[in-house]
């Protein structure tokens, strides 16, 4: 069994008309890929994320991570399941203000019951693998874009969790830091074989995961493998 | 722990006038509640202080004047008591109830005169029994004795009060002149200002041979037993006085005939007093605080919403909606508990200023003159009451709050930004 196996997902959103967003949404994504999801605003993509991310619900269909049906949880339990198994890279970030960098990223660890000395070490330990030790005691709005969403991913990963999953991770950075931070995304998924989801707009993104799924009008499209990175030639950005 | 006192120290930091505002709210209502239960207090031990000056189960009776028709007189006819209400008190139809009798007869200013000094006094003519009826606590000396009362002695017992008006000297064992007669002074009671005993008391039958022969008797105290009760007490105080009016031939029924001081009633109306004050001031106070705990709910209301954000975060990565929920919960705690602490602080240092002020004023009421206030302070038990008032209170402000905060949707609450 796939890691990600979505069956005929199907979404509606009800805001005095209907709106049919996801209609009937097959995917698979096994361990270790490394994956875009691309489509234009309105094409369903946030959605999709939302519903892997245990974010919202379906309306009908299956949803299976790591062999568990997510379906119908209660509150308590998806929150559960988000912190044991995903990791959120956000575009803004949405790192904690008032705490530091090594508190933003023991949070996960806070509510899992870590003690607070081992969380703290944990903490640290990942903030320098991305090379923060020296910020640790920072708070965001000290830090660059770039610092910022390097913490997000230090806090994306402190759990261990089975997937990452990245909402427009450039989407709020220059294009150097974005491609610093794509990098750091393909490093982590080549060298810990860390399955890594992607949901942007931008090709030249896109074009750095090694699979590309478009997403159009609540259907899933074209699948693109894209192990080479030439599916678009030229930079990176746009 | 500590990581909740971490969280709780980090919201209250960044929300600094939002935590002032909340916080005086808070203490606001506790120190008015405070303040009020303590003025509440200083009223209700007033009160105490001047019904434990006298034994609650006795009485005492005057002769009045009659508003009703009776017996062939006309109403208006003035009720002297005498020696046949005396038989009637002490006598076979009321020993059930009645326990100590003492007669009195009293006479409104007379000079005491001692070398060249005069000063004003009432003087009432007492049997022993006197002493214990009216709780009077000599201060040195001794009171009224049956010799005294059997040889007719010319004997006096005076205040501390007079001592005073007389320059502050020893009296026991000198000789004042009343009326023309050389009494001696046996013993002293001890006095305050507010007393309303304050009289020269001389052996009754010193008092009937010298200054009132006849039979009429001023006044009759006495104790009585076997009531347990307010319906009891009026009960038997109707018995009594509609006989004392059967014997003045008034009608039983006359309100005026004959005059009672029913200190066992007076206690049961006092306590009862007590009891509504008391419940009064609770009310008014919690009243006070209630608009305390709404302003905290209201400001953690806007602070949740502030912070939907904040939440979403927290969901999105895995906090639980209870945790949230005990975070608001605990936040808002706090915030009361602290205020609170603070505004209770303030009110017993209020309480204390007023112990100081108002405590030592005195009321005229005519026939007596008590105090105001009596130590208006309030105690440990109250302390405790308050702060889980205080809890209670802050987990009710938090939880409209923070059930808003754990309902927070992570999704919406990220795009919120």
């Amino acid at each position: 069994m796939a890691l990600i196996e979505l069956r005929d997902i199907n979404k509606t959103y009800d805001n005095g008309q209907p709106l049919h967003v996801l209609k009937g949404i097959n995917l698979d994504i096994e361990r270790g890929e490394f994956v875009s999801i691309m489509g234009a605003s309105g094409s369903g993509k946030s959605t999709l994320l939302n519903i892997l991310g245990i974010l919202d619900n379906y309306d009908t269909g299956t949803y299976h991570l790591a062999g568990k049906l997510i379906k119908d949880l209660s509150e308590g339990k998806a929150a559960e399941y988000r912190n044991r198994m995903i990791g959120f890279i956000f575009q803004s970030f949405n790192l904690i203000g008032f705490k530091t960098a090594v508190e933003n990223v023991e949070l996960p660890l806070f509510y899992q019951g870590v003690p607070r000395k081992k969380r703290h070490e944990m903490a640290m330990e990942y903030l320098g693998k991305l090379g923060l030790t020296d910020w640790a005691r920072h708070f965001p709005n000290e830090m660059s874009g770039g610092q910022k969403q390097r913490v997000a991913i230090a806090r994306a990963l402190i759990t261990k969790p089975e997937i990452i999953l990245a909402d427009e991770p450039t989407g709020a950075l220059d294009s150097k830091t974005s491609v610093e931070v794509m990098q750091l995304l393909k490093q982590l998924n080549k060298e810990e074989g860390i399955t890594i989801i992607v949901v942007t707009h931008e090709s030249g993104v896109a074009n750095e995961t090694d699979k590309i799924i478009h997403i159009k009008d609540g259907i899933i499209g074209e699948i693109e493998e894209n192990a080479s990175h030439s599916a678009w030639t030229g930079s990176m950005m746009k | 722990m500590r990581d909740l006192l971490n969280e709780i120290w980090n919201s209250v930091r960044n929300n600094k006038l939002r935590t002032a505002l909340t916080g005086f709210a808070v203490s606001w209502g506790i120190f008015l509640l405070i303040c009020l239960l303590g003025a509440g207090n200083g009223i209700i031990n007033a009160f105490q202080g001047s019904s434990d000056r006298f034994v609650t189960n006795s009485m005492a009776v005057w002769g009045g004047i009659t508003s009703l028709p009776s017996g062939g007189y006309k109403e208006g006819r003035r009720i002297e008591l005498d020696k046949g209400d005396l038989q009637i008190t002490t006598g076979k139809e009321f020993e059930d109830n009645v326990g100590v009798v003492a007669p009195v007869t009293n006479s409104v200013n007379d000079n005491l005169i001692l070398g060249t000094k005069a000063v004003r006094t009432s003087m009432s003519g007492v049997t022993p029994e006197f002493q214990a009826i009216e709780k009077i606590i000599l201060q040195k000396g001794r009171f009224i004795n049956p010799l005294d009362l059997k040889e007719q002695r010319k004997v006096v017992v005076l205040s501390t009060k007079h001592e005073k008006e007389f320059g502050g000297g020893n009296l026991l064992g000198r000789w004042i002149n009343m009326h023309g007669f050389s009494f001696k002074v046996i013993g002293i009671i001890q006095s305050d200002e507010s007393d309303w005993r304050v009289s020269a008391y001389i052996p009754y039958t010193t008092m009937k041979g010298i200054f009132y022969p006849g039979d009429e008797i001023g006044q009759i105290s006495l104790t009585f037993n076997g009531i347990h009760n307010l319906k009891e007490s009026n009960e038997f105080e109707s018995r009594y006085t509609s006989r004392l009016k059967t014997h003045h031939e008034a009608a039983p029924e006359d309100p005026n005939a004959v005059w009672v001081w029913n200190r066992y009633s007076q206690n049961a109306q006092i306590s009862q007093g007590q009891r509504l004050i008391s419940i009064g001031m609770w009310i008014l106070g919690l009243l006070t605080l209630v608009s305390g705990i709404v302003g905290v709910s209201n400001i953690m209301l806007i602070s949740v919403k502030e912070r939907t954000h904040e939440f979403g975060i927290r969901k999105a990565i895995g906090a639980k909606p209870r945790k949230i929920l005990s975070l608001i919960i605990a936040e808002s705690v706090s915030i009361t508990a602290f205020f609170g602490y603070l505004g209770m602080g303030l009110g017993m240092l209020a309480c204390e200023i007023m112990d100081k002020t108002l405590g030592s004023r005195t009321m005229d009421l005519g026939f007596d003159t008590i105090k105001m206030m009596d130590s208006p302070t309030v105690g440990l038990d109250v302390a405790i009451e308050a702060t889980l008032l205080l809890i209670v209170a802050g987990t009710l402000a938090g939880l409209i709050p923070a059930w808003k905060a754990a309902k927070v949707k992570p999704i919406e609450a990220l795009r919120a930004e």
